[in-house]
């Protein structure tokens, strides 16, 4: 069992005997250091989806699935293709992947995994920290360089965070893909 | 339609007294109000008890105000779930509890913690699908969209007391006679306190200040030079300090609704004194990695954004100071006070609002009768 917490988009787990997929997983305090998850899920053999609430210990069964290591090749609408090692071409339909699709970007060099469900490919999953270059922001702020003020960032593929101030356009920044958010400027 | 009749409501008290207070109330209203059956579980009879006097803590099962009053031991003795069971505050229910609740099929509900920050309204009512179940998160709030806030309509009557009402409390509480400004505190430990108690000292006129028994006292003992009973009364230029015993509930509402201004904490009391119209001050309850600090910027965003904007000002670096003593920039306690006409005049306001989106348990019987 893992905790609702823990689960990312991508992993699939067992709801009532059904298999759900997770697209999207967002977690917040509520009080007395507790907190709630809340997550967009799709069934994996009807389709349908919905949108639960769960306490952030909650106790969920995950569904182990089968992995392949895959490099990400391109889209072609709805699917995104990948290849895998032996060169097998892996697609998978933009919806299943969620949030992830905001991190996939043409002539990335990340290593992924495509999990499969009875044979088809279902979702990717990312590495924990990606590294990806800032499309366009607002000049950097004078002055401040205690990355604790933010302004928004646009990627290649037009999808907007938050970042430090002092984050300039070009520059490459480190992404945290379980929450989407900033990390701090990528290393060397 | 068959209307839920029987509810179960199990609390863990994790400390202080902010979960059974709200647990406690929540459970007469239904009782009271709604006329529904009642049993509420507390694993702490004794934390219970200092909120009412009434609780046995040695007797396991005991009547006390039309509610059941059952003690939450492990293992939980037999019993078959209610129409609608309430886990306040995610508290976990018991393993043998839930495998009855799959044959019994009853409403479930997670009654979570107040926070005015945006994404609550998303978070309400939302379900998780679990041991077969479906489990509905309840949200309280300040907004249309959420809970609401947990009031009784016999609370307006306490807001809107006579002189005679008042007189009388302010006798019993032990309160003397001013002719200024009645002001109460309770909060955490604060090392804000001492410029807080010099500015009432300090005030153009005189003050009176309730410090019911709680965990402000070393403060108040250390900046009085010794401690401060319940009883106790003493004076120090133009501030009196008079010294309660830990209230009840139903002592403390009247405290509140007597005051010019109340130090509230937590969640309890900082209702309470929002739905008796009154001006006050929130020490938050201190979450880590100072998750608090934007439940603090969340709410003051909300009670601010109607309000002069230097009152406004005032009470945000007055939060800010009070919970977060660290900073250096003064408190500014005198202006605050010049302004608490104005602040008297919105806090009636804000009440308006708040009454407009239902009270809590209104809201939660209103949700239940629809489901069935």
């Amino acid at each position: 069992m893992k905790t609702a917490q823990e689960f990312r988009a991508g992993q699939v787990m067992n709801l009532d005997g059904q298999a759900w997929v997770v697209l999207k997983s967002e977690f917040n305090k509520s009080g007395r250091n507790a907190a709630v998850c809340k997550m967009k899920l799709k069934n994996l053999i009807t389709g349908a989806s919905q949108e639960p609430v769960f306490k952030a210990d909650d106790k969920l069964e995950p569904i182990i699935l089968e992995r392949k290591e895959v490099t990400y090749s391109y889209f072609a609408d709805p699917l995104y293709v990948f290849m895998d090692e032996e060169y097998n071409q892996i697609d998978v339909e933009k919806e299943n992947l969620g949030e992830t699709a905001n991190f996939i970007v043409d002539g990335m060099q990340e290593t992924c995994e495509a999990v499969f469900y009875e044979g088809k490919a279902i979702s990717i999953e990312l590495p924990t920290t990606i590294v990806r270059t800032v499309a366009y922001t607002e000049p950097a702020a004078r002055g401040d360089t205690s990355g604790k003020v933010m302004k928004v960032a646009k990627l290649d593929n037009g999808y907007e965070l938050q970042v430090a101030a002092f984050i300039e356009i070009g520059e490459a920044i480190e992404i945290d893909t379980r929450t989407g958010e900033f990390k701090g400027r990528a290393k060397g | 339609m068959n209307i839920p009749q029987n509810w179960h409501i199990f609390c863990r008290v994790i400390d202080n007294f902010g979960d059974i207070g709200v647990c406690w109330r929540l459970s007469r209203q239904l009782a009271h109000q709604f006329r529904r059956s009642v049993t509420l579980w507390v694993d702490d009879l004794h934390s219970f008890q200092a909120l009412c006097e009434a609780v046995d803590p040695t007797r396991a099962h005991q009547c006390i105000d039309a509610v059941q009053v059952r003690h939450w031991q492990d293992p939980l003795p037999h019993c078959e779930p209610a129409d609608v069971v309430i886990e306040a505050f995610g508290c976990h229910l018991p393993e043998d509890y839930i495998r009855r609740m799959t044959r019994h099929r009853p409403l479930w509900i997670n009654l979570e913690y107040l926070s005015a920050e945006a994404w609550v309204k998303d978070y309400h009512l939302n379900q998780s699908p679990v041991h077969g179940l479906r489990k509905t998160f309840f949200f309280p709030g300040f907004e249309a969209g959420t809970g609401g806030l947990l009031w009784e309509p016999q609370l307006q009557e306490l807001a809107h007391a006579d002189d005679a009402a008042r007189n009388a409390w302010r006798q019993q509480l032990g309160l003397p006679e001013s002719p200024g400004l009645t002001v109460s505190l309770f909060a955490y430990e604060n090392a804000a306190l001492p410029d807080l108690l010099q500015a009432l000292a300090e005030h153009a006129s005189p003050c009176t200040l309730a410090v019911p028994q709680g965990r402000m006292g070393a403060g108040v003992a250390h900046w009085l030079g010794h401690d401060l009973a319940a009883g106790d009364r003493y004076q120090r230029n133009g501030l009196t300090l008079v010294g309660l015993p830990f209230l009840q509930q139903p002592e403390y509402d009247q405290l509140l609704a007597l005051c010019d201004l109340n130090f509230v904490r937590g969640e309890d009391s900082f209702v309470r004194t929002q739905m008796l119209g009154r001006p006050f001050v929130w020490h938050i309850y201190p979450q880590e990695e100072s998750a608090h600090l934007a439940k603090l910027d969340a709410f003051l965003s909300l009670y601010t954004r109607d309000m002069p904007s230097p009152l406004a000002a005032s009470l945000h670096t007055a939060h800010q100071q009070w919970n977060q003593p660290q900073h250096t920039q003064s408190l500014p306690w005198q202006t605050l006070l010049e302004q608490l006409p104005s602040w008297r005049r919105h806090a009636l306001s804000w009440r308006e609002k708040l009454q407009m989106h239902g009270d809590l348990a209104s809201n939660i019987v209103h949700f239940c009768t629809n489901q069935v």
